[in-house]
Order: C-alpha cells, then sequence, then structure tokens
C-alpha cells in the first residue's frame, strides 16, 4: 500500500510542480500574484474538453490549441497588471482575483455548471510491477511533467535568456542596470506561463472534474508550492511539488479523500507562520 | 494670518460639502425606510433590498479590518461560522436566535483570534494569501464533522426569527418580508453606527497610522499588534452575526454556500469599490451593485451575472483606487 501512496505522490506531486511553475515564473520575474492562474488553467482544460468532445480531435492536439488560447489572454493580463499603482504585490492580488471572477463567470456562462471529464480509458488501465501499481494515467501524469519540468529547467539554467531571467528574478533594478530589458522579460515569462497553462490544463481535465469553480483549489496549489520553495526559486520547486503531492496521497488514504482539500490550506499557513521566505530562504521571518 | 484664513476657507468648504452630503444621506435613507411602502407589490424587491442591506453590513465589518491596510481574502470564514454556529445553536439547543446570533458573534471572534495569531505577523500581500487559504480550514473540518454539523448536507429547518412582542407592536420577523427588511434595515443602522464610532475615534487614527507607516506608528507607542488584532476581531465579530442573520433568513445552509468564495470576495468587492477608507462607502457600494446585479444582470445572464463584480473590481483597481465614495470625497 505504501509504494502506491508513493507513486501517486509522486506523480501528482510533478503535476503540482507543473500546475506551479507557471505562476512562479510570472510572480518572480514582474512581482505579480496571478490568482486567476488555477481559472486560466481550467479554461485552457475547457478549451480541450470542448475540442476533444465536440469536434472530436485527438487528445494530443489539444495541447497546441489551448496553448494557442492561453498566449494571447496572458498577454492581456500582462497589460492589466503594467497598469497597477504601488503596492504591485497587493494590488495584483486584488486585481487578478477580479479577474478569476470574470473568467469563472464566463465559464459558467459558456459551459454551464456541470461537471466535465476527459475521459480517455486507455489512463485509467494500468500494469502491475511486483509491489505496486501503476495506471497509465500516472505514469503519462509523472513522465509528461517531468519532461516539461526538465526542458523549461534547461531553458532557464542552460541558455543565455534563462540566464537574464534569473538575474531579473534575482533584482530587477540591478539587472536592468546591467542591460537586461526587464519589461521583455516580464512578457516572456506571461508567454512561458500562458504555454505551461496550455499543456496542464488538458492534463487536469483528465484527472479532475471540470467545473466553473475549480481553479480557486488550483491556485491555493500553485501559491503553496511557490512559496514553499521559497519566493522566486525555482530550483528547489519540484521538490516542493512532490511535498504537497506525497501530503495529499498520505492524507486522503489515512483520513478520508475529503480532507485533501485542506492539505494545501494547512501547509500554506504553517509555512507562512513560521518560514515566510520558504523552507531554503532565507532572510527576515 | 494667511494660514488661519486657508483653514477657514477649507473649513467652510467642508461644511458646504457636509451639507450636501447629509442631504444626499437623508434622501437615501429616506428611501430605504420608505421602500417597503413603495413597492408594496413585489416581494422580490423587497428581498433582494433585504439582502443587499445584509452584504451592505458585510462590507462595513470587512471595512472595519480593512481600514487597517491588511486586504483579507478569508471573511467567509467568520461568515460561516456564525451561520453554522447560530443555526446550529437554535436546532440542537433549542435556544432562540436572539441569543444565538450574539454569541455565535463571539464565536466567529474566537475564530478571528485564531486567524489573527498565524496571519497578522504577515503583511501586504502574505496575510492576504494566508487569509484566503485559512478559509479552507473551517470550511473542511464543517464539510466533514457530521455528528455535530451534519456534513455536506447542509442544514435545513433552521427556525426563522422569532416575533417581537413590544406592547402593541407585533413583529413577525419569521414570515413577514416586511418586518424582517426592517430587522435587518435596524441592524446595518446600527453597525453603520458603529463603524461611524470607529472611524472617528482614536482607533482609527491609530490604524490609518499602522496603515501608511507602520514602523513611525510603532515609534509614536501605537501597540500595532495590538491595534492589528483589534480591528480583525471587531469586523469577525460583526461578519459572524451578519452570518448568522443570513442563517435565519435564507434558513438552509450547507459548508459549500457559506464558506463559498462568494461571501469573502463581496464585501473586499464592495469595500474597494465604495472607496476603502470612507465611512459610508463600501455600504452605498453595496446597495448600489447588489440590487444592479439581481435587477439588470441577473436576467439578462442567469448564469454567470456575477461577472459583474469582477469587472467592476479591475475598473476600480486601475481606474479609482480610491473607490467612488474615496474619490468624490476628494474633489
Amino acid at each position: 500500500m505504501w509504494t502506491t501512496i508513493l507513486v501517486s505522490g509522486f506523480s501528482l506531486g510533478s503535476f503540482y510542480t507543473l500546475i506551479a511553475l507557471g505562476f512562479a515564473l510570472i510572480f518572480g520575474i514582474t512581482r505579480n500574484f496571478n490568482l486567476s492562474h488555477g481559472d486560466l488553467l481550467v479554461l485552457a482544460g475547457y478549451v480541450a474538453y470542448g475540442l476533444w468532445k465536440v469536434w472530436g480531435f485527438p487528445f494530443v492536439l489539444t495541447f497546441p490549441v489551448a496553448i494557442l488560447v492561453m498566449l494571447p489572454v496572458c498577454l492581456g493580463l500582462q497589460r492589466l497588471f503594467s497598469r497597477l499603482h504601488n503596492p504591485i504585490e497587493l494590488n495584483s492580488i486584488v486585481l487578478s482575483f477580479g479577474v478569476a471572477i470574470l473568467i469563472q463567470n464566463s465559464m459558467l456562462f459558456a459551459f454551464s455548471g456541470n461537471y466535465r471529464l476527459i475521459g480517455i480509458p486507455i489512463l485509467n488501465q494500468g500494469f502491475r510491477v511486483p509491489g505496486f501499481y501503476v495506471s497509465y494515467g500516472q505514469l503519462t501524469l509523472l513522465l509528461l511533467s517531468l519532461v516539461i519540468i526538465g526542458t523549461l529547467y534547461v531553458l532557464m539554467y542552460r541558455t543565455y535568456l534563462g540566464k537574464a531571467m534569473r538575474a531579473t528574478i534575482q533584482d530587477k533594478d540591478s539587472a536592468a542596470l546591467a542591460g537586461i530589458n526587464v519589461t521583455a522579460m516580464g512578457t516572456l515569462a506571461f508567454c512561458i506561463g500562458a504555454v505551461l497553462i496550455g499543456l496542464a490544463g488538458p492534463l487536469y481535465g483528465c484527472i479532475h472534474y471540470l467545473y466553473p469553480s475549480a481553479g480557486h483549489g488550483v491556485t491555493l496549489i500553485a501559491i503553496t508550492i511557490t512559496i514553499f520553495a521559497g519566493v522566486g526559486r525555482l530550483s528547489t520547486i519540484i521538490l516542493a511539488g512532490w511535498t504537497l503531492g506525497l501530503a495529499e496521497s498520505f492524507t486522503v488514504v489515512l483520513c478520508g479523500a475529503s480532507w485533501r482539500e485542506m492539505v494545501s490550506a494547512v501547509l500554506l499557513l504553517t509555512l507562512l507562520a513560521f518560514r515566510p521566505h520558504g523552507i531554503w530562504g532565507k532572510g527576515e521571518g | 494670518m494667511i494660514q488661519s484664513t486657508s483653514i477657514k476657507t477649507f473649513q467652510y468648504e467642508d461644511k458646504k460639502r457636509f451639507t450636501a452630503d447629509r442631504a444626499g444621506l437623508f434622501l437615501g435613507f429616506l428611501l430605504l425606510v420608505a421602500l417597503p411602502l413603495l413597492v408594496q407589490s413585489s416581494d422580490y424587491i423587497l428581498q433582494v433590498f433585504t439582502h443587499a442591506l445584509l452584504l451592505a453590513s458585510l462590507a462595513l465589518a470587512w471595512n472595519l479590518s480593512g481600514v487597517s491596510g491588511s486586504m483579507s481574502l478569508g471573511h467567509a470564514a467568520f461568515f460561516g461560522i456564525g451561520a453554522y454556529g447560530s443555526a446550529l445553536l437554535s436546532l440542537e439547543q433549542g435556544l432562540s436566535p436572539w441569543l444565538t446570533i450574539p454569541i455565535s458573534g463571539l464565536f466567529a471572534t474566537g475564530v478571528g483570534l485564531i486567524m489573527g495569531l498565524i496571519c497578522l505577523r504577515l503583511r501586504g500581500a502574505y496575510f492576504a494569501l494566508a487569509t484566503l487559504a485559512f478559509v479552507e480550514i473551517p470550511k473542511v473540518i464543517t464539510d466533514n464533522w457530521d455528528t455535530v454539523t451534519r456534513g455536506s448536507l447542509g442544514l435545513v429547518g433552521i427556525s426563522g426569527l422569532p416575533s417581537l412582542h413590544m406592547g402593541r407592536w407585533h413583529m413577525d420577523f419569521g414570515s413577514s418580508i416586511i418586518h424582517s427588511y426592517y430587522l435587518v434595515f435596524a441592524y446595518f443602522l446600527i453597525l453603520l453606527g458603529i463603524v461611524a464610532f470607529v472611524f472617528r475615534s482614536n482607533i482609527r487614527l491609530a490604524l490609518q497610522a499602522i496603515r501608511e507607516e507602520e514602523f513611525a506608528a510603532e515609534s509614536l507607542g501605537i501597540n500595532v499588534n495590538r491595534y492589528r488584532l483589534l480591528s480583525l476581531l471587531m469586523s469577525a465579530f460583526f461578519t459572524g452575526v451578519s452570518g448568522a442573520c443570513y442563517a435565519h433568513l435564507v434558513r438552509y445552509i450547507e459548508p459549500g454556500l457559506v464558506y463559498s468564495l462568494h461571501f469573502s470576495a463581496v464585501p473586499m468587492i464592495f469595500a474597494i469599490c465604495g472607496g476603502r477608507f470612507t465611512i459610508l462607502g463600501p455600504a452605498v457600494a453595496a446597495l448600489v451593485l447588489y440590487p444592479m446585479d439581481q435587477f439588470i444582470f441577473h436576467p439578462l445572464l442567469p448564469a454567470g451575472h456575477e461577472f459583474l463584480y469582477g469587472a467592476v473590481l479591475i475598473l476600480t483597481m486601475l481606474f479609482i483606487p480610491n473607490g467612488f465614495w474615496g474619490r468624490l470625497r476628494k474633489t
């Protein structure tokens, strides 16, 4: 049983990392908390659902379409954020809260409040390795998430562009002094965020029911992982994702599925109370 | 000499504006008093305005903590505790709602104390995020504690507000919409009076000082933590009382309803649109926006009519960060 929990924890945790990466990147570079992150992700899920169910697209082809839809939405969001007054962090929360309400109600209008799932039969089948059971869905989730995270890591840590982005995360003003176009880095962050949301949304639709207010829980997960990893730190984010995934898996098995929603909230509050700069962060409390 | 003249002019202008304000407010007040007479034919309109007044009191209560500069996204926790506390006490113990409503306000204050101990160390954005997450805890506990709260099934058959006999006056709050309207109106006026008192007292000055420059406030001898906690607790108490009133008016609650994001968002939206640091702004916003939502947008767009709140919030944040009431008072 424990190995099953571990497998589901790691696969869920990797997916959570994928969810949180876009949020963390946008926050790190532009200091905007995007509370509509989860709602955008659910919107991408709905786009994939519509294509798959109504027009009969093969599921794999829904990813590029979801990305194409998310790009203008995220860039529009950036335009909104860029007009905010100080304090940016707090005002971006309030503004994106409004955006979240807007998106939720548009989805309610367009797709109604029914629960929808992208049901792909093969994902529910699985195979038995000595000792534990893995479903293809979990395996896909794990591998796909790891591949995407790996690609982003290469981009961030092995290219010149990534270096510029990391410099912007560390200190915006110094980065600008060093000749980095900070505004362009912000736009780039929103573009990468859109790509990540477009990739994570359809996957989310496969493993969770889609309904208009589902995004709130997703946003909480993204916030928890980002703060857990330490604000602006991308290298520790996968550890944070796995921690949350394992914590949720253990809670579901030990206490029941209905307690799952509380895990990320408790984790976030504990962190904010004791280590507001992240588990591995330094600095004043 | 020049200085004193300018002060005089300022006072004069202030007085003139004050009378203009007063006239407008008095008119609004009269309209609200006479509303049941004006719309006698329609219970629906009266119901909407009863709810609008309740939301206005929520917005006023939110603003009690908002004035210290902290932006709470977690007031649904207090609202839900208030609703559940009062409903359960009256259902299980058979107590009168007149007793359970203030008691549940105290429950909400208790939850506010817990939230304060956890979240008040944080500032700005992190406080907002922490309160956003905090709501999940009472919600999930209420959802799962089946033996006490009946879990996700919710509570039905909550007793309505009992009738009150005062000599010749017989007020039937349980079944008469007009009487319950006046009750909520009275509660709203009392809360407005309390908010006005707080906003004109030293507490407001202290909270404003904290909001503007915390270190400076602290160096002047203001106990920052005590004042921030005080404002959160006051806010929690009245949000809880409003939640309890909601439970007895609607007479059906469930965790997903009273702990929903809606009840965290709506008071904040009204307060921000109306003007966070004004006495009346939040209430005016509630009394304008909620009927607008119900009468105009709900018939047009039965699903998704609440996009209005999102749109209004975005526009306010971008163009009038002080809120429209705050803007009016400045010009």
